[in-house]
């Protein structure tokens, strides 16, 4: 197995933004298929109709922005610039729906604009509740679910099934093992997988059948052991920030090559936001109440009583790293609010921290190369 | 001429005197420690409930904008930025923490108590919950983070009703245990039909603005009138003060006196102030008789004109309601292009100003879709201006004046050329 | 035992030897050229050629620069950032700031008690605020190079740069020369609004003294008293200030290597 290629092929079909791949399965399969905006999507609810549902994360440094900064202002994040860039170059015409949350407030306006400027489209917002502290807030999200789910009945003419909803769970929750199972190696050898690689086995499963996926994942697990170890010296840090707009790929393998050993870090957090088995049972609940109970902390959710940064910074004192790195994306309120307050946790720890600022559509990282390294000498060289 | 003077009426004098009242109240209760102050967020505030615990609400957000309209806040930003707060984050949570950081007084000299409760009414503003979060973590007070669903449809379903009733009540309950004393619904019934009453009010308040002349600014001096819209909301002296207030807009509208000598343009304004440079900016409009009718920052804390009241029936139904359905940000963008579309219908405006604002991105994302609509679908002539609400590093005067002019010289043309 | 530090610049690209005790052994350097291999290759010849130093002495090579890469011989790299605040806080132990003007960006660091760099910006959009303008002006102004930073001195008029854009700056110089002003008080002009850009610079980072000034537009005496007049301090300035990176990773090399071998021992 070259997992080398298998991870190229991936980068490529991520990268693609006029999704050769997601047409002509669409055409093969005759299937609906639904974009989501990050973070979260119930992409169990999804798969129950046999819809597929596409991780939107932007667009990358691959699109050229025409029409979407005359719709949005100087101080948006790049994000919310590339998705309306996709909708409005009609790359986006083949999906047949848009799932958005209310994360923060440009996204959530972007919904909106995006239901004005695109009206033939079945455009559905969720608002996630923000109360992790009251049993109503459960109960509610499962009425927000069964929205949903009356929105694919009418969409795709097909009856909810409870039992089907039970099978896409189990399917789900062994998605999620098989990616924890991934950070487990690369926390324990980093030498025989790279955050790159990583990464991009995770993303892919933005793109694909979750039925696919599972079965990649299960093959690279098995074959990681015959890998060659490319072994080096690095440094251990835990990466925060990167949870909604994407770093470019490019960013990524600089990180390897620099020598970060990542011990844990929020990339493509949707996928990995659940982070124990969802209940079988009272399917449409038991989903309800893995998102309001069962997530790991982020910039996008309140966390009840329990600051936020003492989550954070118990994940950081568990995995010891030496370091940690923030990485936002420019102009994410959410995470550079955070940031203040994660910060101060680490001062009073005596744990070195960097902060950096990316876009998804960077094209040099000399000077982001530059910050690591320089930050990096002065943890070796002391 | 004293120029300081040229906009201000009873009403503002009144109002200064009942802020400053609330001021002095805050800092009764900060020296004397007691245990009685609710930090609550502007928009769709939940005020009648704290009041039925005679309870005070303390607005973060008022705190905030008097540093900014009294020029002091940037010692207040950069000391946040210096914390590692962001330039490009909310200057109003900024200019708040930098105060707290500093100890600093409020611009009254005054002091603001503790938070016996950090309320947060969630109401679409995720930044709210940012806000208070690091208050929590910086004050060490209880938080609750009151969850309000979002205006994704036209009207709320059951379930967000529910929904929100039910933390009411925790709410409720909460109260109930740093008070001491247990809650009284005729109470707060008595309270909400006051509220019902100051809302019914201010309702004709706005609509007095469709008169021609307008009697006041819809823009600026409904910024001055929303103190004590929030503060006084369900009081005797907020039924008082919008009495007063349209006593003297009913005389002015009988005499025929505008705000400014000749009103030429009706406008509608869309976003917050630029507070630091507010008296500018009002300046800047009023030399080209340029007067708001309408404007959305009014309805932050409430949308009253289209006929939603609180309902002393149903009190804790009517809060939710009021929470959920009827205050801007916590209604979805395309419903703010359908109230400023009626707003220039029905306030008879020639156009619309958009003020982006650099730090707020509930108001300002995607206010260039809102640009083209106005242009494209409504057909009204949009000007659009870029600023901050409390940051006066991102307000260049000259470049402002030169938008506004070159905007008002082009609608002053048309104008003369459709009376041909 | 010796070591050596390689500094890749954009402009130049400078060797330093040194022995156990910190003593610069040999210094080369050479014009920066396309064909980094060959350039790489050619100053370590030069380098031993010096003082009959042997390939197999040289204990540990550190490359540092733009082409810190690009050294096929080097132990380790470090960033021109690193080395500049090693050999700043070594040099001048009272150093808290540094400030590095080259040929292509212009950096201010804060180093800590031992050197290590603690905060930083670096300048490298803007071709007004780094050595190349200078370069180019001395072109138009048809003097030679190394007399920039002396002729400067003498100036008694400095004629103001106003623009901030190296294009328009450059068409404004012209305009000087035409006009027939002195070319001392043209190069101080020159040297002044650099100094401004620096400042803002070292501002963003925080000003703390000691400054240390480096790089190889610190060779120029007229830039040295523009900086010291602005910020109303005197700054240190090493001798050779070109070759301080090289120098610190020179230094480094010697540290990492003693690291290591103390760690078999």
């Amino acid at each position: 197995m070259k997992i080398k290629k298998l991870v190229q092929d991936f980068e490529n079909k991520i990268k693609d933004i006029d999704f050769k791949y997601l047409k002509e399965y669409k055409q093969k399969e005759n299937k609906k298929i639904f974009a989501h905006f990050p973070v979260y999507a119930p992409h169990e609810i999804f798969h129950s109709f046999d819809v597929l549902l596409l991780g939107l994360n932007g667009a990358g440094n691959e699109i050229e922005i025409l029409y979407a900064d005359a719709r949005f202002g100087s101080f948006i994040c790049s994000i919310v610039k590339s998705t309306m860039e996709l909708g409005l170059s009609n790359r986006l015409d083949f999906i047949d729906g848009f799932f958005f949350t209310g994360i923060c407030d440009a996204a959530r306006n972007l919904c909106f604009v995006y239901k004005r400027n695109f009206p033939d489209k079945n455009v559905i917002f969720l608002h996630l509740p923000q109360n992790p502290e009251t049993e109503h807030a459960i109960k509610f999200l499962e009425s927000e679910f069964k929205r949903l789910i009356k929105n694919l009945e009418e969409m795709t003419g097909k009856r909810f099934s409870e039992d089907k909803l039970r099978e896409s769970i189990k399917i789900h929750n062994e998605n999620r093992k098989l990616q924890r199972k991934l950070y487990e190696i690369r926390r324990n050898e980093p030498d025989k997988l790279s955050t790159y690689e990583l990464y991009t086995l995770l993303r892919i499963g933005n793109f694909i059948p979750v039925e696919e996926h599972n079965k990649i994942l299960k093959e690279v697990i098995d074959y990681i052991p015959q890998r060659e170890p490319v072994e080096r010296d690095r440094i251990k840090v835990v990466i925060e920030g990167s949870f909604c707009e994407q770093p470019p790929f490019e960013l990524l393998k600089l990180l390897d090559d620099v020598g970060c050993h990542i011990l844990d870090d929020d990339f493509i957090l949707g996928r990995r936001f659940i982070l124990e088995d969802v209940n079988e049972d009272n399917p449409i609940y038991s989903l309800a109440e893995a998102y309001v109970k069962k997530t790991r902390y982020a910039s996008v959710k309140h966390s009840g009583k329990k600051y936020k940064s003492k989550y954070f910074i118990e994940n950081v004192k568990k995995l010891k790293p030496e370091a940690v790195i923030f990485m936002y994306a420019k102009f994410c309120e959410p995470g550079l609010f955070d940031y203040v307050l994660f910060k101060k946790e680490l001062e009073k720890e005596g744990i070195p921290y960097l902060f950096l600022e990316f876009e998804e559509k960077m094209w040099n990282f000399d000077r982001i190369q530059l910050e690591i390294e320089t930050f990096f000498e002065s943890l070796i060289f002391v | 001429m004293d120029k300081k003077k040229k906009y201000q009426g009873r009403m503002h004098g009144l109002q200064r005197e009942l802020m400053e009242r609330w001021y002095r109240k805050l800092h009764e209760i900060y020296e004397q420690d007691r245990k009685e102050a609710v930090y609550i967020m502007i928009s769709g505030n939940p005020v009648e409930l704290i009041r039925a615990f005679d309870m005070e609400p303390v607005y973060p957000e008022i705190n905030a904008l008097q540093l900014a309209i009294r020029k002091q806040a940037l010692p207040a930003l950069l000391k946040a930025e210096e914390m590692g707060y962001s330039t490009d984050n909310c200057n109003y949570v900024k200019a708040d923490v930098g105060m707290f950081f500093m100890n600093s007084p409020t611009s009254l000299g005054t002091r603001i108590p503790k938070p016996a409760l950090i309320l947060c009414n969630f109401v679409g503003c995720n930044t709210y919950i940012k806000w208070f979060e690091h208050l929590a973590e910086y004050t060490g007070s209880p938080l609750y983070m009151l969850d309000i669903p979002f205006m994704r449809h036209e009207e709320p379903t059951q379930d967000d009703i529910n929904y929100v009733v039910n933390q009411l009540k925790e709410i409720i309950e909460i109260l109930e245990n740093i008070t001491g004393r247990k809650f009284d619904i005729d109470k707060l019934r008595e309270i909400v039909r006051k509220a019902k009453i100051m809302e019914e009010l201010w309702a004709k308040v706005k609509d007095l603005a469709k008169a021609k002349p307008a009697p006041f600014d819809a823009y600026f001096d409904s910024t001055t009138m929303m103190g004590p819209l929030y503060v006084y909301r369900g009081t005797d002296d907020g039924i008082r003060f919008f009495e007063e207030a349209i006593k003297e807009f009913e005389e002015k509208i009988e005499k025929g006196i505008g705000t400014v000598p000749e009103e030429k343009f009706r406008v509608v304004v869309e976003g917050p102030p630029p507070y630091p440079y507010f008296r500018v900016m009002r300046d800047l409009l009023a030399k080209w008789g340029a007067v708001a009718v309408q404007s959305t920052y009014s309805t932050v804390g409430g949308i009253w004109e289209f006929g939603f009241r609180h309902d002393e029936n149903d009190p804790l139904k009517a809060i939710a309601l009021h929470m959920i359905t009827a205050n801007l940000p916590n209604r979805n963008y395309l419903q703010r292009y359908e109230q400023i579309r009626r707003y220039i219908k029905e306030w008879h405006a020639d156009a619309l100003i958009i003020h982006g604002v650099k730090s707020c991105r509930l108001f300002s994302c995607g206010q260039g879709d809102m640009r083209e609509f106005f242009i494209q679908e409504i057909g009204v002539p949009t000007l659009y201006i870029e600023s901050d609400l409390e940051d006066p590093r991102y307000f260049s005067p000259a470049q402002m004046q030169n938008r506004i002019d070159a905007f008002f010289e082009a609608l002053e043309h048309k104008k003369a050329i459709s009376k041909v | 035992m010796y070591f050596a530090g390689v500094d890749v610049g954009s402009g130049r690209t400078k060797m330093v030897v040194c022995d156990e005790k910190g003593n610069i052994i040999a210094k080369v350097m050479k014009k920066t050229h396309a064909n980094f291999q060959k350039l790489v290759n050619e100053i370590l010849e030069q380098a031993l050629s010096q003082n009959g130093i042997k390939r197999e002495d040289i204990k540990y090579i550190v490359s540092t620069g733009l082409g810190r890469y690009s050294v096929p011989y080097r132990d380790f790299q470090v960033t021109e950032l690193t080395a500049g605040g090693f050999a700043a806080k070594n040099l001048f132990p009272d150093t808290k700031c540094v400030l590095d003007i080259g040929a292509q960006s212009t950096r201010a660091y804060k180093v800590d008690e031992r050197g290590i760099v603690r905060h930083f910006k670096v300048n490298d959009k803007c071709a007004a605020g780094s050595g190349s303008f200078i370069v180019k002006a001395a072109k138009y102004l048809e003097i030679k190079l190394e007399d920039v930073g002396r002729l400067s001195l003498y100036s008694q008029d400095p004629v103001p740069i106003s623009s901030i854009c190296a294009v328009l700056a450059e068409s404004e110089i012209i305009n000087h020369i035409t006009e027939g002003k002195k070319i001392e008080d043209i190069i101080r002009g020159i040297h002044d609004s650099l100094a401004d850009r620096a400042i803002a610079l070292l501002k963003s980072v925080g000003i703390e003294e000691e400054i240390t000034f480096i790089g190889g537009v610190a060779v120029q005496d007229g830039m040295v008293a523009s900086l010291q007049e602005k910020l109303g301090k005197k700054i240190n300035v090493p001798d050779e200030p070109e070759y301080t990176v090289a120098y610190g990773a020179a230094l480094l090399a010697k540290r990492r290597f003693s690291k290591l071998v103390g760690a078999v021992s």
